[in-house]
């Protein structure tokens, strides 16, 4: 390990970190604060066979198969925001840069990226990676739909750039999509560029007793969010917007927006079901006591309880695979009790070729998908 | 030809077809390029499909994918003679979800039939590209296709929730689902806009979209097309995201004129059509924001749509420009390059300059809102060097969208017209990491080869195969 450690160091350019707190043990990790050094490091690893785990905040670590890395590869000396088109609506940051920090600044010219509302210390890149979006998707969409352009620093350690920084281009494949999502499989997203949305003049909630029946009466809310403590319409707008709106969901008009906090608890999970189906299985997880937070419209509902091996939780990803959806593990305190993923994809086959497109070693995050891929 | 006898065998003789001047109606799609299939096919099912794909295959001839080919950047002409798989039978619309606003349809089936067929619900499929009553949803995946309301929506993409894709194999598999995120790599978002070359979609689950309680599309007319374009500039800027915010100039004005005739003002240099949506509060208050922005600019006139009646008729004039342009000249040549939005006014005014300096007839009708260029040449291809000419003119007008940071293709995909003009957007390590994503879908170049991607994109050789394989 001690030449390749050297050789690692000369690669890293001194930028040699400390362990990240919660990371598994590693011999080494690298804070590479250039693509290009990210890439080189790849290189080297792809080389001699070294598996290299990515981090970004460490908020998301816990989801897919565990990963048991040589080198643990770090976001935080890429944290810049590089180049920020208000008026064309698009900004170009570094992966490393934190969600909050991003959309503190943005907020100042009243935009937002619509990443996740309660980001903790999560990262642009991480959440980008992990594919995650935030309550606001039932009125914006994913966030996959709004990467623009992303340059990976790919597993066999190229820095490849694709899409453009342009909100509308169909000028070859569409690899911010595939790397959103892609859990570092293919190497490390270093840099994107988002595409953003003006901030409405007002934001405000409406309770109400029946979600599915909000999700209907309102015309294009930013979210439902159902929980153990009941219904919130999520609106933003004009003030007569607003006032409108709350009329025809026959509430009171609460000025702002307060997201749900995190849950937290020692199994987190994410069930994903067709839209029409969250009422249906909001009633179930209802039933069996769990503290759960719905996106009606969505149907993404996270839950967390109290034990990985209560049978109802397979029964529930039953239930959920037989209509499409998953039940996804986010957070375990303990792997192999419950698949982190469920069944895996019809496309299997199809996905471990993508990969070694971009990893062919196998390196990078190297089994974190389903299928061990 | 045992390929085609092969192909009779599997899907019987009237839905094969070989004979040269049936194959003729196959050559072009609505673009300028031309191409040569071998053989038609015309199969109903998946696994039709699926097996035309398996028997070109074992005939070592290439498949290229067609929907109704109103495609116009070539990506379902053939560019070798190759097996051309026509999904227009596919047609059948297979589930309507109206609680999770989706729907399951065949790549066949044509774009407006679709929004049709769920208006009674209070839902539409967004993009819609000025072709929509002719085009077919599969051919809308395969080209990632836009269109005015593209603006707020996105394209297709946006409203793709998955695909039933026949590999380069001949397997079929599911890529993506009614549920959000998947696990998984998301090949479904890697499909959309591939332009057949991965793989066929044969069926395709979209996402619906609500209705909105309320419409108001404004015209308004500007002296010159920089005001028009700060106009857009300024809307954008000032957090208005327009349901649609679409520009034509004098001589699309006048054209459309001429064929619609919707009353649009023909002495105008520029008109925009913005359309707002929403709830009929927040659309008031946007609509006055849009309207001070443009009478700052220099608006001469803004008459906002009296009614479903005359907006109807605006809209018409808008989507039938390019069927307009035939009065002009027999042919035309259309562009689809996307600048920021910050940039409109100053590439426009080289575009003018490029047209001028080549002395070519220009017309232009486009995506203001979301910096998609579409100059129209209008010619005579008769005359000998002109086409020459319209391609030359048509490369600069490409070379400077992409020097004010734009691209290629803003919705038309790249196909064959565009796939040498890669390198002004990707450098050659892009463009190698595009083909080995290729590759891995189909390694043996069956899919519509010869497309999106410039000659010699795989150049790079960064084989690090035979290293030590590491183990999960």
């Amino acid at each position: 390990m001690t030449v390749l450690k050297a050789e690692l160091t000369r690669l890293a350019k001194g930028m040699l970190a400390d362990p990240v707190p919660g990371a598994p043990p590693v011999d080494l990790t690298v804070a590479p604060s250039q693509v290009e050094d990210a890439a080189a490091i790849l290189r080297f690893a792809s080389t001699v066979g070294l598996r290299v785990l990515f981090w970004g905040g460490g908020t998301h670590q816990g989801i897919g198969n565990a990963v048991a890395p040589d080198v643990v590869m770090t976001t935080h000396g890429l944290d810049r925001i590089v180049d920020w088109q208000a008026e064309d609506l698009t900004i170009v940051v570094e992966a490393g840069v934190t969600v909050s920090a991003l959309e503190a600044q943005l907020q100042q010219r009243g935009q937002t990226a619509v990443l996740p509302e309660t980001p903790a210390g999560a990262t642009v890149g991480g959440v980008a990676a992990a594919g995650l979006s935030g309550w606001r998707r039932l009125r914006y969409g994913p966030t996959r739909d709004r990467v623009l352009e992303v340059v990976l620093a790919t597993g066999d350690g190229r820095a490849v750039t694709g899409g453009g920084r342009l909100v509308k281009n169909v000028t070859g494949y569409d690899l911010p999509r595939l790397a959103t999502g892609s859990l570092g499989s293919l190497g490390l997203i270093a840099r994107l560029c988002l595409k953003l949305w003006p901030l409405a003049a007002h934001q405000g909630m409406v309770h109400v007793s029946d979600p599915e029946a909000a999700l209907r009466t309102a015309y294009r809310p930013l979210a439902v969010i159902e929980t153990n403590e009941g219904s919130i319409v999520y609106l933003a707008g004009t003030l007569a917007e607003l006032e409108a709106q709350a009329e025809r969901l026959g509430g009171r008009l609460a000025s702002g927006h307060r997201w749900p906090e995190p849950l937290a608890g020692p199994w987190e999970f994410v069930l994903r079901v067709p839209a029409g189906a969250t009422g249906r299985f909001v009633d179930e997880i209802r039933r069996n006591g769990w503290a759960f937070q719905a996106a009606h419209g969505v149907g993404e509902v996270r839950l967390v309880v109290d034990s990985g091996d209560d049978e109802r939780l397979a029964g529930l990803r039953e239930e959920a695979e037989t209509l499409g959806g998953t039940l996804v593990v986010f957070n375990s305190p303990a792997r192999g009790v419950l698949d982190p993923w469920g069944a895996a994809p019809g496309s299997a086959d199809l996905q471990r070729r993508v990969k070694a497109a971009f990893d062919p070693v196998g390196i990078a995050n190297p089994g974190i998908l389903p299928g061990g891929i | 030809m045992a390929l085609v006898d092969d192909l009779r065998s599997t899907l019987g003789s009237d839905r094969v077809h070989s004979h040269p001047l049936e194959l003729l109606v196959y050559d072009k799609d609505a673009g300028v390029t031309r191409g040569e299939a071998v053989a038609v096919v015309l199969p109903e099912t998946t696994q039709e499909v699926a097996a035309c794909v398996r028997i070109a295959a074992s005939h070592g001839v290439p498949v290229v994918a067609r929907g109704a080919g109103t495609g116009l950047a070539g990506g379902s002409v053939p560019a070798e003679p190759a097996l051309l798989v026509v999904l227009t039978r596919l047609n059948e619309i297979w589930e309507i979800d109206e609680y999770a606003r989706t729907a399951w349809v065949g790549a066949g089936v044509l774009n407006l039939d679709l929004s049709r067929a769920t208006e009674h619900l209070g839902l539409h499929y967004a993009p819609d590209p000025s072709s929509q009553a002719a085009c077919t949803v599969g051919g809308n995946v395969g080209t990632n296709a836009g269109g005015p309301h593209c603006l707020a929506e996105g394209t297709t993409v946006a409203h793709i929730l998955g695909v039933e894709f026949v590999t380069s194999d001949g397997d079929v598999v599911m890529l993506g689902s009614k549920a959000p995120d998947p696990p998984g790599l998301d090949l479904r978002g890697v499909v959309v806009g591939s332009e057949g070359t991965l793989g066929i979609v044969t069926k395709v689950l979209v996402k619906l979209t609500e209705n909105p309680p309320a419409v108001r599309t404004l015209l308004l007319t500007f002296d010159s097309i920089q005001a028009a374009a700060a106009t857009v500039s300024g809307v954008i800027a000032a957090g208005i995201v327009p349901a649609a915010l679409e520009m034509m100039d004098q001589p699309m004005v006048v054209a459309v004129e001429g064929f619609i005739g919707a009353g649009l003002p023909v002495e105008a240099a520029a008109v925009l059509l913005a359309e707002l949506v929403g709830l009929e509060e927040g659309v008031v208050a946007e609509a006055s924001v849009v309207e001070r922005i443009a009478n700052e600019a220099g608006a001469t006139s803004v008459r906002v749509a009296a009614d479903d009646a005359e907006r109807a008729v605006l809209w018409k004039a808008r989507k039938n420009a390019f069927g307009a342009v035939a009065q002009a000249a027999p042919d035309y040549y259309l562009h689809d390059t996307v600048v920021p939005r910050t940039k409109l006014a100053e590439v426009m005014t080289e575009i003018y300059e490029i047209g001028r300096r080549n002395n070519i007839q220009m017309l232009n009708v486009f995506h203001a809102g979301d910096g998609n260029l579409h100059p129209l040449v209008a010619y005579d291809a008769r005359e000998p060097g002109m086409s020459e000419k319209v391609r030359a003119a048509a490369e600069e007008m490409v070379r400077v969208s992409v020097a004010a940071g734009g691209s290629l293709t803003g919705e038309h995909g790249v196909g064959l017209e565009k796939r040498e003009l890669m390198g002004l957007v990707f450098e050659p390590i892009d463009l190698d990491a595009q083909a080995r994503l290729r590759e891995a879908f189909d390694p043996h170049g069956r899919m519509n080869p010869g497309k999106v991607l410039p000659t010699g994109a795989r150049c790079f050789d960064f084989d690090l195969a035979g290293k030590k394989e590491v183990s999960p």
